[in-house]
């Protein structure tokens, strides 16, 4: 509460209550603790009262008495052990020659006290809802943060990087902050969000010096870190250059400090408060626990990609000339899905299904696999066991379980006539479909144990040549405007071209 | 000074809002339900109105209705106090106009930084700008 918050107490009301007891003349006043007159008649008399009260400098405690001209004022101090001495409270009286005087002057001592204790108490109760007010505010603001990160989280699990974006995007906002930035100079991130207020021209510069001496002062220190004034003696440590408040709160992932949150304002900005620091660190251990995430489901993305690599290349190292084969087949295929406007969960499963197609070669003895000549019949039957091969291998994986429908079936034939199962036209599987191009374009443009591998030109021919009875003549059409815009993994893989 | 009404069945809402808004330079009255803040606001309308939308004797919806229907060249703007996930009501507001939503648990800055907006007193400083 604010210094002369004694004013807001509702005197008309313990007026009443002296005058009832002590009768209709009894006019009380009340001081600030310098004298100054807060209530009561404003007479050169009370302003000449409250500087004697003031002068005299009396105890808190007990009553005192203070003569003036013919009158006598009686007074004492208002406030409580909590909270201080507030101010006086004092009456003047002039019933003090009088005979029945003491019986007066009892009742009215009494009557100060209990107002006294009475506006003490008041003022206490009203301090106190005030600070409880206050908090509850600031745990509004809180609750408001908490909410609204629990909304970004809720976003689906795949946009993760995306998820911390709008996270600090919307902090910036909601505590009204030029940048908001997550700092992790062990994986080298420093990802930022800014809601500039004034330009800041050298940003990327500001953010590097970030992830050197702002973090090894936060991690060193291990608490959260506020900076307002622009001659705070420790910036000399932290910075060379940087004229912004800072607020930076240490992350911890194991009990050690590993990151942290920082929180920049221009100068012309308001200081940050403690509210904003207790803010900041919810936001801190909020992207921690984002961040944790995050992390375990980039090791396990990898983890997947670096098991079906293997695989891959258990299937290539039988046969060297194929090697490549099943990354480019993949890349293409995925380039396809693209151009075709896939939704990602298709092409989540087209990912695994193109790259792990030819999983199924695994189980065809190499003398077959690696020959350099023509196939006899039997032979032929062991090649075309592999898509379903590549089937019975990997459905056991839950995660593929749509995903193997594109390995199984890109042996299938538009017309009906392909393998393993002979569908026809729309009745194969789309991924089927698609990955059939690319690997029929790779098999023409990549060298074998008996050949070299033949140009594009070459390749585009005999797609167009099969188009509508191996290929799916949308799919090839498709490929067609891929290739025709000459992408970059023309030459990246390697393939011969013929001069026009 | 402008005077924002505040309308809650809520005391606690009602106190932060008005430590907080008074502390921002602004000047507030409190009414317990619609009905009490239909009066007071046909008497004397104030600068911006806030509203919950759950009170007893006429809940926020009924309130803004009314006010729609009985001072239709009404120029001060309505903020909704609803809950986040609390989508229902986005739908009944639509055709008033001057209307805004602010999200409960209610952001004190982000109550002031509308508010400022509003009143064109670009506010930088958040939860503790001052309007005259």
């Amino acid at each position: 509460m604010s210094a002369n918050a004694l004013q807001e107490i509702d005197f008309p009301r313990y007026q009443r209550w002296l005058n009832r007891t002590v009768g209709a003349e009894a006019a009380f006043m009340v001081f600030d603790k310098a004298g100054t007159p807060l209530w009561g008649k404003d007479t050169p008399q009370a302003t000449e009262l409250g500087l004697a009260i003031a002068a005299a400098g009396k105890d808190a405690a007990g009553q005192h008495r203070h003569d003036l001209d013919a009158k006598t004022a009686l007074y004492q101090a208002l406030g409580s052990t909590n909270n201080g001495q507030l101010g006086w409270l004092a009456v003047m009286t002039d019933h003090f020659g009088e005979q029945d005087a003491p019986v007066y002057i009892d009742q009215l001592a009494e009557t100060m006290d209990d107002l006294a204790a009475g506006i003490s108490d008041e003022y206490s109760y009203k301090d106190d809802l005030e600070m409880m007010t206050e908090e509850l505010g600031e745990r509004y603001e809180e609750l408001h943060l908490v909410y609204a990160i629990d909304q970004h989280s809720q976003i689906q699990v795949e946009q993760n990087d995306k998820v911390f974006q709008s996270l600090l995007q919307s902090t910036t906002e909601h505590l009204t902050v030029d940048v908001v930035a997550f700092v992790k100079p062990s994986s080298e991130i420093c990802q930022y969000a800014a809601s500039l207020s004034k330009e800041i021209s050298n940003l990327d510069l500001v953010l590097v010096e970030m992830r050197g001496d702002l973090f090894r002062f936060i991690q060193s220190s291990g608490e959260t870190l506020t900076l307002n004034d622009a001659d705070d003696p420790r910036r000399a440590y932290i910075f060379t250059d940087m004229p912004y408040k800072v607020l930076a709160c240490p992350i911890r992932s194991n009990g050690k400090i590993d990151s942290m949150a920082v929180l920049l304002n221009h100068a012309h900005k308001p200081d940050f408060t403690n509210g904003d620091r207790k803010l900041a660190e919810v936001l801190a251990n909020q992207l921690s626990n984002l961040g944790n995430t995050y992390l375990l489901m980039q090791s396990m993305a990898e983890f997947n990609q670096q098991m079906a690599k293997s695989l891959i290349e258990a299937v290539e190292a039988k046969d060297p000339y194929t090697r490549g084969h099943s990354e480019r087949v993949h890349f293409i295929s995925m380039e396809i899905g693209r151009a075709m406007g896939l939704p990602a969960n298709e092409l989540d499963d087209l990912f695994w299904g193109s790259l792990l197609h030819d999983v199924g070669k695994i189980g065809i003895p190499d003398s077959v696999l690696c020959k350099p000549g023509r196939l006899t019949p039997d032979e032929h039957t062991f090649i075309k066991v592999h898509p379903e091969r590549s089937y019975e291998i990997l459905r056991h994986i839950k995660h593929l379980e749509r995903a193997v429908l594109g390995a199984r079936h890109h042996q299938e034939m538009y017309d009906g006539k392909g393998y393993p199962h002979g569908l026809k036209g729309e009745h194969i599987p789309l991924h089927g479909r698609i990955i059939a191009v690319p690997d029929t374009y790779d098999s023409i443009t990549s060298s074998r144990a008996y050949r070299a591998g033949r140009s594009h030109e070459v390749a585009m021919k005999e797609i167009e040549r099969v188009s509508g009875t191996q290929l799916d003549p949308a799919i090839v059409q498709v490929f067609r405007e891929l290739v025709a815009a000459e992408p970059e993994w023309l030459q990246r893989f390697n393939i011969r071209r013929e001069k026009v | 000074m402008k005077r924002i009404l505040i309308v809650d069945d809520e005391p606690h809402i009602t106190r932060v809002l008005k430590l907080y808004l008074e502390r921002a330079g602004y000047a507030v009255d409190a009414a317990q339900n619609g009905q009490a803040a239909l009066t007071d606001i046909l008497k004397s309308a104030p600068d911006a109105l806030m509203t919950d939308i759950q009170m007893p004797v006429m809940t926020g919806k009924q309130l803004c209705l009314a006010l729609e229907e009985q001072l239709p060249q009404r120029t001060f703007p309505i903020f909704v106090m609803t809950s986040m996930t609390d989508r229902e009501h986005r739908e009944w507001t639509q055709q008033i106009n001057n209307l805004e939503f602010l999200e409960k648990p209610l952001s004190m800055r982000a109550m002031t930084r509308a508010l400022d907006k509003h009143f064109g007193t670009a506010a930088t400083d958040g939860g503790a700008s001052h309007v005259s």
